[in-house]
Order: structure tokens, then sequence, then C-alpha cells
């Protein structure tokens, strides 16, 4: 069994271009999770070229939705907020995937070890990591996907 | 009711400080500080260098002027920013603060880490409204609580002893190189967007211009296309606690403010308006506060 991210990486993904908007992109999350049967929390987002451009992760989202003062109101038990989240879903929706994407992204190549995938998950906090051949990405490593292939070897069989 | 006067004295910065400070190296892009004040909901950056240290200050001005400018979208920060950043101490009274945010014309403070030349925290206008909305919840004569609605108002301060009177409007067909010359003049974070007869249809504000910026929309693009509508408006009678509590749940900077209806806007309440008032939201307060 090999040991690089070529071995654990999905070659087949879904991606978000800047110019679409964050109620597009909430949605292809939902088409590709039913698809690949994993919730999908983060996409790559490539320019027309095909380049990648950066990379949408629901924490991006979220920190675009929390209101700015909530830890103003947050300990506050008496207050009526209904209607609150609507509201923020509603001034989240219109932006685009450009305006809020990450662009610092770390990538990996397909013949990177998988020892070395894991330390850049545990220092750098991410989940998915891109892999590019050629400046074009050519698949996705999910923290899932690397546990799931050391399982065995972690269970001593 | 000792408590509820002179409610900004005796608290020190660190009360309202915010201790998650954003920030972005020097050598980062002006698309980059776009994307961070779009996401992270601030309207300035701290500009960091080697190790951290603070070198400068990046606004929502300092990116829609590099717009207006002409600049590329990869410009470097240091290219743009002003600095040094301006800085206080976490056990600095409020008050203090404010002189200097004042005085210097300046709409955040930087709070000085152990580590010299660090920032530990940020401190802006609207985090004094914030403290100032907790005292007035937390007070005896509250109407922010549930239930309390029907109390008597008359102690209570309106929106129009505080907002700012007048206001700066563009027409909807107007290009956003003229939105911007009429933010930089009156210094201003937003103007109001009238059709053609002169009603109020929407409001471009600085964040609306700077990802325009980021979209590459030429500057003869017409403000319609990148205003926010409805225009967020309140009644210029509305008690001032209420108004602060509809911006600081709604996310919004300011609320335009009308004198018989909607059409008729009289002025602009924002949150540095509030922050500049130094009082809480009723004549409890007032009685004390402090001139500015």
């Amino acid at each position: 069994m090999g040991e690089t991210a070529r071995e654990v990486m999905d070659s087949i993904f879904f991606t978000l271009r800047p110019t679409q908007t964050i109620a597009e992109a909430v949605k292809l999350f939902k088409e590709a999770s039913e698809a690949s049967g994993r919730r999908v929390f983060g996409m790559i987002v490539v320019d027309e070229a095909g380049k990648l451009a950066g990379m949408l992760s629901v924490y991006d989202i979220f920190l675009l939705v929390r209101p700015k003062h909530t830890h103003i109101w947050g300990e506050m038990r008496d207050l009526d907020l209904s209607g609150l989240l609507e509201a923020a879903c509603r001034r989240a929706r219109n932006l685009r995937v450009g305006d809020i994407m990450t662009t610092e992204v770390i990538t990996v190549a397909p013949d990177t070890h998988l020892l070395l995938v894991i330390d850049i998950m545990i220092k750098k906090h991410v989940r998915r990591l891109p892999v590019v051949e050629d400046g074009r990405v050519v698949g996705i490593v999910y923290l899932s996907q690397v546990f799931q292939h050391i399982q065995d070897k972690l269970m001593g069989r | 009711m000792n408590s509820q006067k002179n409610v900004l004295q005796g608290l020190a910065v660190r009360e309202a400080m915010r201790r998650q400070v954003i920030s972005l190296p020097a050598g980062a892009g002006v698309d980059q500080a776009i994307r961070y004040c779009t996401k992270y909901k601030v309207n300035a950056l701290l500009v960091t260098g080697d190790r951290g240290k603070a070198l400068g200050v990046v606004s929502k001005t300092d990116l829609m002027g590099a717009y207006y400018a002409g600049l590329p979208l990869e410009t470097p920060l240091q290219a743009i920013m002003s600095g040094p950043p301006r800085f206080c101490r976490a056990e600095d009274s409020l008050d203090a603060a404010l002189d200097v945010m004042r005085t210097h014309q300046v709409h955040r403070l930087y709070v000085e880490g152990e580590k010299g030349g660090k920032a530990a925290g940020v401190l802006a206008y609207p985090d004094i409204v914030g403290l100032l909305y907790r005292y007035c919840h937390q007070c005896d004569r509250s109407i922010l609580r549930s239930g309390k609605k029907g109390k008597d108002l008359a102690d209570h301060l309106t929106v129009r002893e505080v907002m700012t009177p007048g206001v700066e409007a563009v027409a909807e067909n107007a290009g956003l190189a003229q939105v911007m010359e009429v933010l930089a003049a009156a210094r201003l974070a937003a103007v109001l967007v009238q059709d053609a007869s002169g009603l109020p249809v929407g409001v471009a504000s600085k964040t609306d211009l700077i990802l325009a910026y980021l979209h590459g929309l030429s500057q003869e693009t017409p403000a319609r296309v990148v205003m926010n509508s409805p225009v967020q408006d309140c009644p210029q009678e509305e008690v001032l606690a209420l108004a602060i509590q509809q911006m600081i749940f709604s996310d919004i900077h300011r609320l335009f403010i009308y004198k018989k209806d909607h059409r008729d806007i009289v002025g602009v309440l924002s949150l540095s308006d509030a922050a500049r008032f130094r009082s809480g939201a009723c004549r409890a307060c007032l009685t004390s506060r402090i001139k500015v």
C-alpha cells in the first residue's frame, strides 16, 4: 500500500469560482456532500484558467454570518433574538466566494508522504489539502481519508 | 444610582477592548486586506513587519483611496498604510483613550502587549458603545429587557439628541468616483443614494466601494449597482437605546434618521456618534456625562 498523498486523495472533486455567490457555494457544498457520501465543509476555488485561487470553508462562512457584537448580547438572557439568524444569513447570501475565501492555501504534491501530510494538518489546523501538480489541482486530501488509510496499521493488522 | 452615572468613569480600556487583532504582513496585497475587512467585519487592519511588530494601519478609507488612485489590487499594504499605529494600555481609562482618539482623529487605538511593539488588543468606537449598551441593559431604568417596553420613556434620550444632523446624498446614476469624492470630502463612511425624484433608495458605503474595487468594477459604475437597499433607518424620536440595539443586532454601523416618513432623511446616527456621547442612553447617565 502506497504512502503518499496520491493514494488517499480524491481526484474527483467539486470546485468553486470566485465570482459565485455564497448562496451558490453553499448549494454546491450540499450537492457535493450528496454526490460523495461525505459531508463537505470546504471546497477548492479555481480561477478561469483552472488555477488554484483559494479555499472556501464553513469557517469562512461562519465568520461572515457571526454578528460583530455577539460578545455583547450573547450573555444577555432576556433578549428577543428571533429573526437574527435569518437576517445574518440574508446578509451573507449575496457576497461572493472571492470576497471571503482564504487565499493563503497550503498545498501538497501527489508524491508528498502521508506523514508529512499529517504533520501539515496538525501544524496548520487544516482538514483538507489540495494536491497540485504542474500548477493544476489534481486532487484533494481529507483528514478523514488519511485516517481511514492508516487505521489498519494503527490497529496492528 | 451611582453606578448609572459617569458610565465610562473608572472603566479601563481592557473592559471594552477586543482581544482579536486582525492583521496582515506589510507585503500582503490590497486584495487580501479587502477580503479580511469583509470576512472579519473590521474597518481597519494592523500591518505587521518582522516577528509581528506593528508597523502601521490600513483602513477602509485607505483601501478606498487606493481604488480612487487606480492602484492595482496587488499593491502591497506598506505602500498605502499609515503609521505608526497609535497605542494605549489596557489599564488606561476609557475616558483617556477617547480623548486620544478625538485629539488625533483616529477611530481606534491598539493596546500594547507585553512584548514591545506588538498589539494585544484593539479599541474602537463600536466596542465602547457595546460596553455602554451592556450598562444600559443592566440598569434599573432599562427598556431593553423583555417586558419593559411599556415603561415611561420621558427620561430616555432620543436619537435626535445624539445624531449628526444633515445628510450627504448622491444620485443613483452617479459614478463610484463621485461617491468616493463625496465620502472623502465629508469624512463619511456612507452616503445616501437617491433616485431622480430625490427619494432615498439605498446606501453606498466604503465597504461597498472596496468590494467594487475587488470585483474590478470601473469607477464610472453607477452607485445603484453597488448600493445596499433598502435604507436602514429609524425615526428621529426613536429612543436611543433601541436604535443602538438595532445597530448592534443588525451588524450595521449607522442608521439614517427620518423626520416624518422614510423619504425625509434628516441625519445619521453612527455607533461612533453614540460612543463620542460617552453616556448611556438615558438622562440618569446624561446628568454627569463629560462634554466632548
